[in-house]
């Protein structure tokens, strides 16, 4: 509109024409009659004009384009990112410490003892992964109260004298991290022996004690983004096989899970549960020794007249995966930060049909949902009682509890304080490597986008990072491994879904010309043509100036 | 017998007319008693930053000690509500509301009767129309605004822009009685109330300057502007300090201006801005939000010297501009614009479009509800249809404004070229 108001304020040309008829052949030639000479006052005012919008372009919408459009690209550590993607900067080695509890065995017998099976652990052990180191247990009193102060000992063996004659036994103790070793006394080495039957037994007990962490670690070091040079040896691909198929089963790793505990009944009773007092009794006492790796949160809901998806009486093995009425019953997917598990007490007149083969935890009445919970189906009790006490409650929350230590990714070989530790030390690993590989990407990212910009909390949260990535590489094996691992997994995921970045993820530059042009376009034209009559009017005054003088 | 029709009109003054126009008020207020929460509603009559009900949400906070703008609902300034709580309660004494805005309507319509009396419109200081013996009086201006359809339904759907309207006519109707510095508090009102009007300041200055020039005593433009400019900026410091004193915060700047620089708001309405920003990617929103701002205020210095000898010619121009461009624009700007119009009645022969805007406004004013209607409660259309006949009504009120600019300036033309009189032009 602009423009049309300067050029309305034109001297209009005329276009009345004089018509001139030329008797003799009496055709009509046109001629035009030139528009009077601009005034001087209207050049300069339309001069002014086009200055006015000029100076508003030039002087605030240039400095408005420039501050508006900038993109802001903070300095990332792009080497040292992708060095941990590609697992340089930090050797994935988890050392061990065994401590060995030699009870009233004399020093010199100890050491050699030490030396030789620590030798028989290197031959058995060709993971570089995973180092067994042997020391000896430092006070030889009371091996209990040696665990709990030096937590970085995953394993104390307890060698005691007995009383078979040639052969050795070990069993696990239940409830701490002891291997208790039972030797014949005649197996001790000698001091000059090469070897020893006592000390290959133990390095044996040890090795397939641990053997399913050394699986699943290096299955994770595999499946990593870290490039085959740096990774230890490979496995083979049955153990591969087996590991994905364990793993894929379990949770996403998570500080906080939330646990829900869900009574379904198929009629108007059983009403009320006694879940408070089962909790407490069966399952809590392995949630507090979860508590070093996961919080958890846990509601519970009673839901009457609930239809399960299946009809049919007995259940068959197609039947238990459509089982849960996801439309009608009121399972909550997860709200919040935490992850949902589900425990559904069904009571119903249902069974299953395919009693389960392979898992010895499975019994014909629960099945186990990989990475959602467990279902148990349990009989309607018999008087038509409303309440269903905390006994009738104890089998489903222990088959409860160890599809939980399952769903949470937990080895299923060794006591269980041993499986907390390695749960810890494959949860730790996981960050650790899921952490590099979001910074890998991040500089992959940064590299390939040129025009992303990346605002400084993205710089910030790598650094943070690296930061505690560096001090989980440090105490790999440790306790705070895990509590660093899980920062640095975060921030690192934060740096990289960073809200602004990933809008501009799939905006490519010829997308500017198509913002730029039809928007812009009816601006600058006007602007352009405007400027350039000014200037070629400025010329032919000039020039007549010259010519004048 | 004209004669005779316009000395009684003369003498009969305007008491009449505004008698007429309150009952008339008064009366589609108690007659239709859904009326008023029905037009409050439409998107059409209120915005995010004038709507009645966001005003009686803000109300409502501040009255229970609440800061106004938690919440996120209220856009508009701070000094409304301590004016709105002196009212009894408008769910149960709506009357008193309906009083205050009928009478804000009668003032704007008196401050437009005087602006029209003065004939500014015609002749002004450094120009004078050929054509200026043809002109409406005060009366009929007054009239044609009090019965604009739009007028009456901005009065009955309550938005806050009244304020606005009153007092920007105002200031124009000081300016015009050389009252400089109550014209200058009444532009900065209108300025505190919806950011706007301050691009209004320069053809104001320029009025104000005209209408007090004195050919014994000539002052200088720059000073008098200067003045002005002091004026306005001490007027708005006081509003915002006393703004901060009643609510205790600095808030209100980025709840009210804030809200309408960034259109954070993109509740659809009669502009065109919240379908571009809609639609807009995030990483070029703030660069476009600047473009629209500067696109809007680049016509004031430009018209301004363009039509520096008819200022109130550049005032009702780029009132027109504001209805189509702003970011939150209602059919109460396009009334404040439709209302000076008349003034220029002088010019009505060279308008070249008349017939042509009178139907595409009519054609937006009748389909922009149905379309509206279709999209949001039917659910058969989608926004496309409205901001297509938005697209259409801004058309509408471009044409009338870029005609009223061929007509003005084509006057001035003729004044230039005398022989040129009622042949056709050709632009070059």
């Amino acid at each position: 509109m602009s423009a049309d108001i300067k050029n309305d304020g034109d001297p209009k040309p005329s276009s009345a024409e004089a018509t001139v008829s030329l008797p003799a052949t009496g055709i009509a030639i046109v001629e035009r009659k030139e528009p009077p000479p601009e005034k001087e006052s209207d050049t300069r005012r339309r001069s002014w004009i086009v200055l006015s919008f000029w100076l508003i372009a030039v002087f605030i919408g240039l400095p408005i384009w420039w501050n508006t459009t900038t993109i802001y690209r903070a300095n990332l550590p792009l080497t040292q990112m992708t060095d941990w993607a590609d697992g340089k900067a930090c050797e994935p080695v988890f050392p061990l410490r065994i401590a060995l509890d030699v009870g009233s065995l004399p020093e010199q017998e100890a050491q050699n003892l030490l030396r030789l099976t620590q030798h028989a652990l290197d031959d058995l052990n060709d993971f570089s992964g995973h180092h067994l180191r042997l020391q000896l247990a430092q006070a030889p009193t009371e091996a209990t109260t040696q665990v709990r102060d030096d937590s970085n000992v995953a394993l104390t063996i307890r060698l005691a004298p007995g009383d078979a004659a040639h052969t050795a036994s070990s069993s696990l103790h239940p409830h701490l991290p002891i291997l208790d070793v039972q030797y014949p006394p005649n197996s001790l080495p000698t001091a000059n022996s090469p070897s020893s039957g006592l000390a290959t037994y133990i390095a044996t007990q040890l090795g397939s004690t641990f053997a399913e962490e050394q699986n699943i670690i290096s299955y994770l070091l595999e499946t990593s983004s870290i490039t085959p040079e740096h990774r230890p040896k490979g496995i083979s691909q049955e153990v591969v096989d087996t590991v994905s198929k364990r793993m894929t089963r379990s949770l996403k790793y998570s500080q906080t899970y939330h646990l829900t505990f869900s009574l379904f009944t198929n009629g108007p009773v059983p009403s009320s549960w006694d879940i408070e007092a089962a909790i407490d009794e069966y399952m809590k006492p392995v949630l507090d020794m979860l508590k070093t790796i996961h919080d958890f949160t846990i509601d519970t809901q009673v839901q009457l007249y609930a239809s399960p998806g299946v009809q049919s009486h007995v259940l068959g093995k197609e039947d238990l995966s459509s089982f849960i009425n996801a439309a009608e019953w009121p399972l909550s997917p997860s709200i919040g930060g935490a992850p949902t598990v589900n425990f559904i007490v069904y009571i119903g007149n249902q069974t299953i049909g395919v009693p389960s083969e392979t898992d010895a935890a499975e019994t014909s009445q629960s099945w186990m949902i990989p990475q959602w919970g467990s279902v148990y189906l349990l009989a309607p009790p018999p008087a038509e009682a409303a309440h269903v006490s905390s006994e009738t409650l104890k089998q489903p929350i222990l088959t409860f509890t160890s599809h939980l230590l399952t769903l949470l990714g937990t080895p299923q070989s060794g006591s269980v304080p041993l499986r907390l530790s390695t749960l810890a030390r494959i949860r730790s690993a996981d960050l650790l490597l899921r952490a590099s590989s979001s910074l890998g990407s991040l500089a992959r990212l940064t590299l390939a986008l040129p025009s992303i910009s990346i605002p400084s909390n993205v710089a910030n949260g790598v650094v943070k990072t690296i930061h505690h990535l560096e001090l989980a590489c440090a105490s790999l094996g440790g306790a705070k491994s895990l509590e660093h691992a899980r920062i640095a997994e975060h921030e690192a995921e934060r740096a990289f879904f960073e809200k602004s970045m990933v809008g501009q993820l799939y905006f490519p530059d010829e997308h500017k010309i198509a913002v730029y042009l039809p928007l812009l376009g009816p601006i600058g034209v006007p602007l352009v043509m405007g400027l350039l009559n000014e200037i070629k009017a400025w010329k032919t005054r000039r020039s007549q100036k010259l010519k004048a003088a | 017998m004209t004669k005779d029709k316009m000395s009684f009109q003369a003498t009969a003054g305007t008491a009449g007319l505004f008698v007429v126009a309150a009952a008339l008020r008064l009366l589609l207020f108690t007659a239709f008693p859904g009326l008023p929460n029905l037009l409050t509603g439409r998107v059409e009559i209120s915005t995010p930053v004038t709507s009645f009900k966001r005003l009686q949400e803000g109300l409502f906070l501040y009255n229970h000690n609440v800061n106004p703008y938690d919440g996120g609902v209220y856009h508009q300034a701070p000094l409304l509500l301590p004016l709105f709580s002196l009212l009894p309660d408008p769910s149960t004494y709506p009357i008193f509301t309906y009083i205050l805005y009928t009478l804000v309507d009668l003032l704007s319509a008196n401050a437009l009767y005087k602006i029209a009396e003065s004939g500014e419109g015609g002749a002004s200081r450094l120009y004078s129309s050929p054509r200026k013996e043809k002109r409406w009086n005060g009366y009929v201006v007054a009239a044609l605004f009090l019965f604009n359809p739009f007028t009456i339904a901005t009065c009955i759907g309550r938005p806050t822009s009244v304020f606005t309207t009153c007092a920007i006519l105002h200031a124009v109707a000081k300016a015009l009685s050389g009252n400089i510095f109550t014209s200058m508090l009444s532009l900065s009102f209108a300025t505190y109330l919806s950011m706007y009007p301050l691009l209004l300041l320069p053809p104001m200055v320029i009025l104000a300057y005209d209408r007090t020039y004195n050919p014994k005593v000539p002052k200088s433009l720059a000073q008098l502007a200067g003045m002005c400019t002091l004026a306005v900026s001490a007027s708005l410091a006081l509003l915002f300090l006393s703004s901060y004193a009643l609510t205790g915060s600095w808030e209100f700047l980025s709840s009210t201006y804030g809200i309408q620089l960034t259109l954070t708001d993109l509740t659809p309405n009669a502009g065109l801005w919240w379908y571009f920003f809609t639609e807009m990617f995030d990483s070029f929103r703030s660069f476009f939000l600047g473009v629209f701002w500067l696109h809007l205020s680049s016509y004031t210095p430009a018209l301004t010297i363009r039509l520096r000898q008819q200022p109130l010619a550049v005032i009702t121009l780029l009132l027109g501009i504001f209805a189509i461009f702003k970011p939150y624009p209602s059919i109460a700007d396009t009334s404040l614009f439709l209302s000076l119009v008349p003034c220029f009645r002088h010019v009505f022969p060279l308008l070249r479009y008349s017939f042509v805007t009178a139907s595409v406004v009519l054609y937006g004013t009748f389909l922009g509800p149905a379309f509206y209607h279709l999209w949001i409660y039917a659910g058969s259309g989608n926004a496309n249809f409205f901001y297509a006949i938005t697209l259409v009504w801004s058309l509408g009120l471009s044409l009338i404004v870029s005609d009223l600019a061929f007509a003005v300036l084509r006057d001035e033309w003729e004044v230039e070229r005398p022989e040129m009189r009622g042949k056709e032009i050709r632009q070059i």
